[in-house]
C-alpha cells in the first residue's frame, strides 16, 4: 500500500488554489494519474494530499471558435476525437494518439504532460509549434505563459507556488497551415520518446511559398524547444528540397542531446535532422492538398 | 475512512475505505473480484484493466475516490446469465488463452474498442490491445479470437 494521503476533490478553481495554498509542498496535484498514481506505487513520492481537479467544471471542455481552448483536464482521447479534422490540428493529433496506451490516453492529460516537464513530453512539439500558450491560475488570479516559456528545465515548470494550470489556448491558424509530428522510439506504443518533431508549414496561396515556420523538437534539449534559426531558413521561401535539407541540417544543430539509455547523443542528432526533413516534406504534402 | 459508493458490473456497493486505494485494490480486496489481475502497478502492462463508463483504464493508477459516480466494467460482468460473453467464448475456441492471467484485461480492452468499432483492422486491434501484454500466446491467436468475436457480435 502507498504511503497515507488525504484525497481531495475540489469543485472550483478557487477551492483548489486554496487547498494548494493551505498545504503547500505536501500536497500533490492529481491530473489524469498515470505519473502521480505511478510514482506513489514505487515509493518515489509520498505527498499527505493528493488534491483530484478532475471535478471542476469545464476541466476537460474543448472551445473551438477559430481558435482552439481546451481545459487542462482534456485527455489525449478526447484531443483525438475532437480534433481529428480540425485544420492545423494534425501534429497534435498524431502525438496525442501515439502516447503510451489506449488505457493511458483514456486518463493522461495534455496539462499533466507539461507539468510533469519531462523534455520528451509527446504533446509538447506540436503545441509548440502551433503557437499555444497555458493559462494558469492561482492565489494572484489569472496569467498566461506561452508553451515555449513554461518548461523552463527538466521537472521544473514556471508555475508560482499555489498555481494551476486551467486551460491551454491555441490562437486561430492561418488558411494554408500543415503539422505533422514524427516519434522516434523502439516500438509503436508504450514508449518514451529518443527524439519527437512537430513541424508547421504556413502556405501562401501558390502553395509553394512559405509564409510561417515553425520546428519543435522534443527530447533533445533540457525542455522542448523550437529550432528558430531553421524556421528562418523557410519562412519567405520558395520551398524546395533543399531548403527542406538546409533546415533539418540547421534544426540538428539546435538540439543538445544527452546520452542516457534510450540513445546516444550523436544517434538522436542524426535522428533530428532526418525527421525534421521528413516531418516538413509532410507538411508540403499536406498543404498541397488544402 | 471514508464513504465510498461503487456501481460495478450493474451492482451498487456502499464501502468505506482509506482515501489512498487504487481502484484495483477495492475491487480485488474489498468486492471480492479477483477478475481483474494485479501486476506492473505502473500502467505498462494492463492486467488490472477495466471499463470505467466505457472506457478502457488502468485500475492500478486510478484512484478508487475518483470511481464515485461511474459505471464500472470488469470481467466478471462480461457473462450473462451463465452465458459467456462472444468474446469470452471466442478466446476459448480459438485458444487464445494460455496461463489466463492477461485475459480479463485482454478482453475488457477488445470489448471497449468493439463497442466502438464493430469491424475494426488487424492494426486497429493491435492498437486497442497495445497497452495489454501476453507472455503466453504470441498474439496471434488473440488476433483471431477478436476477429472471430466481432463477427458474432455484428450478427
Amino acid at each position: 500500500m502507498t504511503a497515507y494521503y488525504d484525497y481531495f476533490s475540489p469543485t472550483t478553481w478557487d477551492e483548489a488554489v486554496s487547498l494548494l495554498m493551505t498545504y503547500g509542498p505536501d500536497a500533490k496535484i492529481l491530473a489524469g494519474g498515470t505519473v502521480v498514481m505511478n510514482q506513489l506505487a514505487r515509493g518515489l513520492i509520498a505527498p499527505r494530499q493528493i488534491i483530484s481537479l478532475d471535478r471542476i467544471p469545464g476541466w476537460d471542455t474543448i472551445h473551438m471558435d477559430g481558435a482552439v481552448t481546451f481545459g487542462a483536464g482534456t485527455t489525449y482521447r478526447q484531443i483525438e476525437r475532437a480534433l481529428r479534422t480540425t485544420p492545423g490540428f494534425t501534429a497534435l493529433v498524431e502525438a496525442a494518439g501515439k502516447v503510451g496506451s489506449v488505457q493511458v490516453r483514456n486518463v493522461a492529460t495534455i496539462a499533466g504532460n507539461f507539468c510533469h516537464a519531462s523534455p520528451a513530453g509527446d504533446s509538447m512539439p506540436p503545441l509548440l509549434a502551433l503557437d499555444a500558450s497555458l493559462v494558469l491560475y492561482g492565489p494572484d488570479g489569472t496569467r498566461t505563459v506561452p508553451a515555449d516559456e513554461f518548461i523552463v528545465a527538466p521537472k521544473t515548470t514556471a508555475l508560482h507556488p499555489g498555481e494551476v494550470v486551467r486551460e491551454f489556448h491555441v490562437p486561430a491558424l492561418p488558411n494554408g497551415t500543415a503539422t505533422a509530428f514524427l516519434k522516434f522510439g523502439r516500438r509503436q506504443a508504450m514508449e518514451i520518446s529518443f527524439v519527437c518533431v512537430a513541424a508547421r508549414l504556413t502556405l501562401a496561396p501558390d502553395r509553394r511559398t512559405c509564409i510561417a515556420a515553425r520546428i519543435a523538437l522534443g527530447a533533445v534539449a533540457p525542455t522542448p524547444i523550437r529550432a528558430r534559426d531553421a524556421e528562418r531558413v523557410l519562412e519567405g521561401q520558395a520551398l524546395t528540397p533543399e531548403a527542406f535539407d538546409e533546415a533539418a541540417d540547421i534544426a540538428m544543430h539546435a538540439a543538445s542531446p544527452i546520452s542516457d539509455l534510450r540513445a546516444s547523443a550523436d544517434y538522436r542528432r542524426h535522428i533530428v535532422r532526418v525527421m525534421v526533413r521528413r516531418a516538413l516534406e509532410l507538411c508540403w504534402q499536406r498543404g498541397a492538398t488544402l | 475512512m471514508i464513504p465510498l459508493t461503487l456501481h460495478v458490473n450493474g451492482h451498487i456497493y456502499r464501502l468505506q475505505v482509506e482515501p489512498n486505494r487504487t481502484l484495483l485494490s477495492v475491487l480485488r480486496d474489498d468486492l471480492g473480484l479477483t477478475g481483474t489481475k494485479q501486476n506492473c502497478l505502473q500502467g505498462t502492462c494492463g492486467v488490472c484493466t477495466v471499463l470505467v463508463d466505457g472506457l478502457a483504464i488502468n485500475s492500478c493508477l486510478y484512484p478508487a475516490q475518483r470511481a464515485e459516480g461511474k459505471q464500472i466494467t470488469t470481467i466478471e460482468g462480461l457473462a450473462e446469465n451463465g452465458c459467456l460473453h462472444p468474446l469470452q467464448q471466442a478466446f476459448l475456441d480459438k485458444q487464445a488463452v494460455q496461463c489466463g492471467y492477461c485475459t480479463p484485461g485482454v478482453i475488457l480492452s477488445a470489448l471497449a474498442l468493439l463497442n466502438e468499432n464493430p469491424d475494426p483492422t488487424d492494426d486497429e486491434i493491435k492498437t486497442a490491445l497495445a497497452g495489454n501484454l501476453c507472455r503466453c500466446t504470441g498474439y496471434a491467436k488473440i488476433m483471431e479470437a477478436v476477429h472471430a468475436a466481432a463477427e458474432v457480435m455484428r450478427r
